[in-house]
């Protein structure tokens, strides 16, 4: 657990004014680790960039949690197709806004990481993809992406060392689903979301038939840091496993909401009561939402010692998703949230698998009908057996992240659901 | 070579092989909706779920490794897998759900999804009895339902295109339609609107799906929610027989089947064959229903004064023949034969008129060029024009039989419309004494003094030779005033036939046309004529036929049938000519 | 509207062709050029996604496939301001509900209908990204109005009336103390 987090200098969104021009973040060591690679393409090959990277282990925040640098070992050796790095801002996990900060506040260094990650890959063409709902943050990042083209970071012979990349800025149109890797490939593509079976995965047939990796803003936003300070200084910030700086959003009952950049592996109730400023109107935590919607929810007395990393969490009965933490005080009515969950994973199947096209609305319509006093104990349990029908059996996870919720919510919960049904007509012996 | 293990049982694969399709190569089963052999693979309706895994294999010795119990190791895969997406690859295990309880519960939890918004509605679907989602769900469905909240509500009875129409309600999102019309037919006219449990198929909303082969995705449907729009409601598959043929509608010979109830047909649909048109068919092949039961030509007719026919009986038109022909000299006839008729017909027909001293008889192919596609649509409308090159009829175009029409006194022609497709004119036979011997009536008919009904593709066993010089044949389908379904070993017989009583099998008499094979006619009246001219059956004509002709050898309506039809080696002349 | 009276201008096209060289497909352009389209006629109703799709020269069932599946495009015509109201997790938690059904009030009609006046339509919407925020609304797909109260929401329509949209806000990291005072 970290201890010192209050001495914690924000890396990933330092605090410095303006550090979105190009000028401020050139003066403050911007563009440096690109520099670094570039410059000597003999020390940094390809190979050694994505090593380096790798030793890192930076890992994915999209939700996944994976290594980033082994993500990109994955792409097979160059041939004489194009290559594709599709960086992942759709964000719409709900209690996630932490990619939205970096569009805003410091954008090189996403851009940085984007290309010293296509450099590792020898990707050629970079596609940034933003949610549709963030179109002013999309004009941001496009007014970045316009500067570092004339500074000669993107585009032909970029630094004059012989690469070319180019980088193209593009958004959806409202669809959570386009967050999924393969979903956002569809979309990118110009068609309906609908993610892809896998194998054959992105590395090997990604964006129209070409290798392409597909990683999270943050995770690639972590990447100029690794390469300036090295995997071993990387591996000492945050806990054993789950390392680096993260971005954690914090919403729901709190004091002060928001996003904040500490190291992984906080403490949980650092976070709610010394760092969002505690519960609101001074009352007792019921439940926390460790990492987005799909994380199961965890019972205040589940939260004891509990850190932001993927072991603890996962100890913990959850998981560290995209470290958005919603908060919720002790008022909390938790059949009409978790109503609401499965409301939103309804509205947002795609609908390609049956599973989760039919059991995302049974969810949904049970849980309503429980919610309006009008559900038996029997629904409880029907509800348990639709989540274990849909868990594993569709070609993404959004019949995972929707069926998570209702299973842990209904277990740790459990009081709270009967107490909402009505009356068993049988009498009990 | 490669092997896997399904069930316990271990067979050898080759190459790139997916599980579903190796499963039902072996005629096992493993039950699925969105998978079809011709098309990608979405995997989206999670129905061929299977347990599989892999045996572990010592990495350095290459030895399958054991356990205590000397059995192999076996690494599961931590999901259900999609059978229809699973690639064999070498020591795989698989236990579909004959082995695997677990198999067996993913397959019944899918099924229980794919009915919760189904409307069920079984007893007025015209896909019941034919239908995947029933028949899997009686075999690997729930018992019973519970779903006790809302259904989703969809468009229903939707005017697709001019051919199909569509329950949205019924449909399971298999997306076998929008992928037809994407990679088969490539209209792209429909797609997946909407998200969710509200998707359905659709149009863009300024188009309909007049696609010219749009009645397939009402084939591969695996509910009833895309029906035809001409067979809705018209009968029930069970009451129905179903016999083999060939489409007529043009020179493709694309394989079908002909659905017929009480010796009406009342659908056509297509009958896999890899080597012509593989699952598939077009939109006007299925309307040939029409021309086997309307506007037939029912019992011999002579005409009287102007256009007005009158029918006679068998005898007389027999007898009218005979003195027509006794009246002149084989010089004076004309045979046009018909790349419409089988080659039995033309053979027959050919033969006859020769042995009384005629030349060989004409045809005129029937071709619109530029009217087919690269696909199953072609210039030729006719189903046997390579038929009557391989029996060396006198192929010539309309001048040319004009100016035979002219010099000769009697035409004698074997059904063609030759009027109706502008080859000749009603005055060009005027002045002639005309003979038909036709299936249809048409303007020729109408321009003929002697007009003979003889059976059609529907009511004859014959083969055709399409445009690529494949040879294949049909199947009698309907009965005539003359056959008998019981009597005829080539006819089907459905459930009614087999089980019905008469109160139950509502077979009448006025749906079967008063004709005769074209053969069968000729041995009346050759038996007239005191000819040595005697058939009992298209078989017999064509071992002879297949004992004259080099190209045919060894070829018989037996290899014709286990092999699905015989490619001749004829010269691949284009059929091209106008 | 008439399906001829449809076109795009040179402007437009110029621009839908710098998005088409994004791409090494016409077709991956289609999300792109359908916000073109309803930027332009304020939907995208089937004659602007025929439109689009003649644009493109893609198949016009394509585009309307693409249009049905993404929540943003209004397949009708809206007000002249779409307020997105969120109620999802966060702002559920932290009363998206109290503030829908008080701009339902206020507007006199539900969620998901248009003012008689045409000037406002309320949409009940997901999680936009914005829950350290909530409750939130979005302003016709553009600016996000963070932190609602009633009095909020009722000084937004105000100025929304008299034509005024809110101002991008940034939310500044608390931790960043320079930047905020930057901002402010």
């Amino acid at each position: 657990m970290i201890e010192d987090w209050k001495s914690y200098e924000p890396l990933l969104i330092p605090d410095i004014p303006n550090l979105h021009k190009i000028d401020v973040y050139e003066e403050n060591d911007g563009y440096s680790a690109l520099r670094t690679v570039l410059n000597d393409q003999e020390k940094w090959s390809r190979t050694d960039v994505t090593n380096e990277v790798k030793a890192a282990n930076i890992r994915g925040r999209g939700g996944a949690g994976f290594n980033a640098g082994l993500k990109w070992s994955f792409m097979p050796e160059p041939d004489d197709r194009p290559r594709y790095l599709a960086c992942n801002g759709d964000e719409s996990e709900p209690g996630t806004f932490k990619d939205r900060n970096i569009f805003e506040f410091n954008p090189h260094i996403f851009i940085e990481g984007a290309l010293i990650a296509a450099y590792a890959m020898s990707v050629d063409t970079i596609y940034v993809y933003i949610r549709g709902e963030y179109i002013d943050w999309v004009h941001i990042l496009e007014q970045a992406v316009e500067e570092a083209y004339d500074r000669g970071y993107l585009g032909k012979d970029i630094l004059g060392k012989g690469i070319d990349i180019d980088l193209h800025v593009t958004y959806g149109a409202g669809a959570y689903i386009c967050g999924e890797e393969t979903g956002m490939l569809e979309s990118l593509e110009g068609k309906r979301g609908y993610p892809r079976v896998k194998p054959p995965f992105p590395a090997q047939k990604g964006l129209w038939g070409n290798p392409t990796t597909i990683n999270n803003i943050e995770t690639l936003a972590n990447v100029p840091l690794v390469i300036n300070n090295g995997a071993e200084w990387y591996q000492s910030i945050g806990a054993e496993g789950h390392n680096g700086p993260v971005l954690y959003g914090i919403s729901g009952h709190v004091n002060k909401p928001g996003v904040y950049e500490y190291p992984a592996g906080m403490s949980v109730e650092d976070l709610i009561y010394e760092v969002a400023g505690g519960i609101r109107g001074g009352k007792k935590l019921k439940a926390l939402i460790p990492g987005g919607t799909s994380t199961p929810v965890l019972r205040a007395d589940q939260l004891e010692g509990v850190s932001m990393d993927s072991n603890s969490l996962r100890d913990a009965g959850s998981m560290m998703g995209t470290a958005g933490m919603v908060v919720m005080d002790e008022d909390t009515d938790m059949v009409d949230l978790l109503w609401r969950i499965s409301h939103f994973f309804h509205h947002e199947s795609c609908g390609q698998c049956t599973p989760c096209r039919e059991g995302t609305g049974w969810l949904e319509k049970v849980l309503l009908k429980i919610k309006n006093g009008e559900g038996e104990i029997k629904d409880l349990d029907l509800l348990l057996d639709v989540t274990t029908q849909m868990e594993g059996r569709t070609i993404c996870a959004l019949a995972d992240a929707a069926a998570w919720p209702v299973r842990h919510t209904i277990n740790r919960f459990r009081d709270e659901f009967e107490a909402r049904c009505k009356k068993s007509v049988h009498a009990v012996a | 070579m490669p092997e896997v293990f399904i069930d316990n049982e271990r067979y050898e694969f080759e190459g790139d092989q997916m599980a579903l399709q190796f499963i039902l190569d072996l005629g096992m089963e493993v039950p699925f909706f969105c998978y079809h052999p011709s098309m990608s693979i979405p995997a989206n309706c999670r129905q061929c779920m299977v347990k599989a895994g892999q045996y572990i294999k010592d990495q350095e010795t290459g030895e399958y490794e054991l356990d205590d119990d000397g059995n192999r190791k076996i690494r599961w895969f931590p999901k259900m897998q999609t059978s229809c997406a699973l690639k064999l690859s070498d020591g795989m295990v698989i236990q579909t759900q004959e082995t695997s309880e677990e198999a067996e519960r993913a397959q019944k939890d899918t099924l229980e999804f794919l009915l919760i918004n189904h409307p069920l509605d079984c007893p007025i679907c015209d896909q019941a009895g034919e239908c995947p989602l029933q028949i899997q769900t009686y075999k690997y469905g729930p018992e019973g339902s519970r779903f006790e909240v809302k259904k989703v509500h969809k468009p229903k009875r939707v005017q697709l295109g001019p051919r199909v129409t569509l329950d949205a309600e019924r449909c399971i999102n298999c997306t076998r339609c929008v992928r037809f019309a994407d990679e088969i037919s490539g209209s792209k006219q429909l797609t997946i609107v909407s998200r969710g449990d509200k998707n359905y198929p659709m149009t863009a909303p300024s188009e309909t799906f007049d696609d010219p082969y749009s009645l397939n995705t009402v084939d591969i449907c695996p509910v009833g929610a895309l029906t035809s729009t001409d067979f809705r409601f018209k009968a029930r598959v069970w009451e129905m027989n179903q016999t083999p043929s060939i489409d007529i509608t043009n020179g493709k010979g694309c394989n079908i089947d002909l659905w017929t109830r009480d010796n009406e047909v009342l659908r056509i649909t297509p009958r896999h064959n890899s080597e012509v048109n593989d699952y598939w068919m077009p939109d006007e092949g299925r309307k040939a229903f029409e021309q086997f039961n309307n506007n037939r030509v029912s019992r011999p007719s002579v005409k009287l004064d102007g256009d007005n026919h009158s029918n006679t009986s068998w005898n007389n038109a027999i007898e009218t023949f005979a003195e027509a022909l006794e009246a002149h000299a084989p010089q004076e006839l004309l045979l046009i034969g018909s790349p419409h008729a089988s080659v039995e017909e033309n053979y027959a027909f050919n033969k006859f008129f020769n042995l009384l001293g005629a030349s060989t008889a004409k045809f005129i192919p029937h071709l619109i060029s530029g009217y087919g596609d690269d696909f199953l649509i072609t210039d030729d409308q006719a189903p046997n024009t390579n038929g009557c090159r391989l029996i060396s009829l006198e192929e010539t175009d309309s001048a040319g039989i004009k100016t035979a029409v002219a010099e000769a006194e009697v035409v004698i022609i074997l059904a063609d419309d030759l009027v109706g497709r502008e080859a000749l004119s009603a005055d060009d036979l005027s002045a002639k004494y005309t003979v038909s011997l036709a299936t249809n009536k048409t303007l020729t008919t109408r321009a003929s003094d002697l007009v003979i009904p003889i059976t059609c593709v529907a009511e004859h066993a014959a083969s055709y030779v399409n445009v690529d010089g494949r040879i294949q044949r049909s199947f009698p389908a309907k009965e005539t005033k003359y056959t008998n379904r019981r009597l005829n070993l080539e006819m089907s017989e459905g459930r009614l036939d087999r089980y019905g009583t008469n109160f139950d099998n509502w077979v009448k008499e006025e749906h079967k046309i008063d004709c005769l094979p074209a053969w069968e006619f000729l041995n009346h009246l050759a038996d007239r004529l005191g000819l040595e001219f005697q058939y009992d059956h298209s078989r017999t004509i064509f071992a002879e036929l297949s004992d004259q002709i080099e190209s045919l050898r060894g070829v018989t309506y037996e290899r014709m049938d286990d092999e699905q039809g015989v490619q001749l080696p004829i010269e691949q002349n284009e059929v091209t000519q106008a | 509207m008439a399906e001829q009276e449809l076109a795009f201008t040179q402007e437009e096209l110029d621009e839908i062709e710098r998005i088409k060289a994004k791409f090494p497909t016409d077709k991956a352009a289609t999300l792109r050029v359908l916000w073109v389209a309803q930027n332009k006629y304020g939907h995208v109703k089937p004659e602007v996604q025929n439109l689009v799709a003649d644009t493109l020269e893609v198949p016009r069932s394509h585009v309307h496939g693409v249009a049905s599946f993404y929540t943003q495009y209004y397949k009708e015509e809206m007000g002249k301001f779409v307020l997105d109201v969120c109620t999802c997790l966060s702002c559920q938690l932290c009363g998206g509900y109290e503030i829908l059904h008080h701009l339902e009030d206020e507007l006199g009609i539900k969620a998901g209908e248009t003012t008689d006046d045409g000037l406002f339509s309320i949409q009940e919407v997901e999680c936009l990204g914005a829950c350290g925020y909530a409750p939130m609304l979005q302003v016709t797909n553009g600016v996000y109005a963070n932190n609602l109260t009633k009095e909020k929401v009722d000084k937004l329509i105000e100025n929304l009336r008299n034509g005024n949209l809110p101002e991008f806000e940034s939310m500044v990291m608390r931790q960043n103390e320079k930047r905020k005072k930057a901002v402010s």
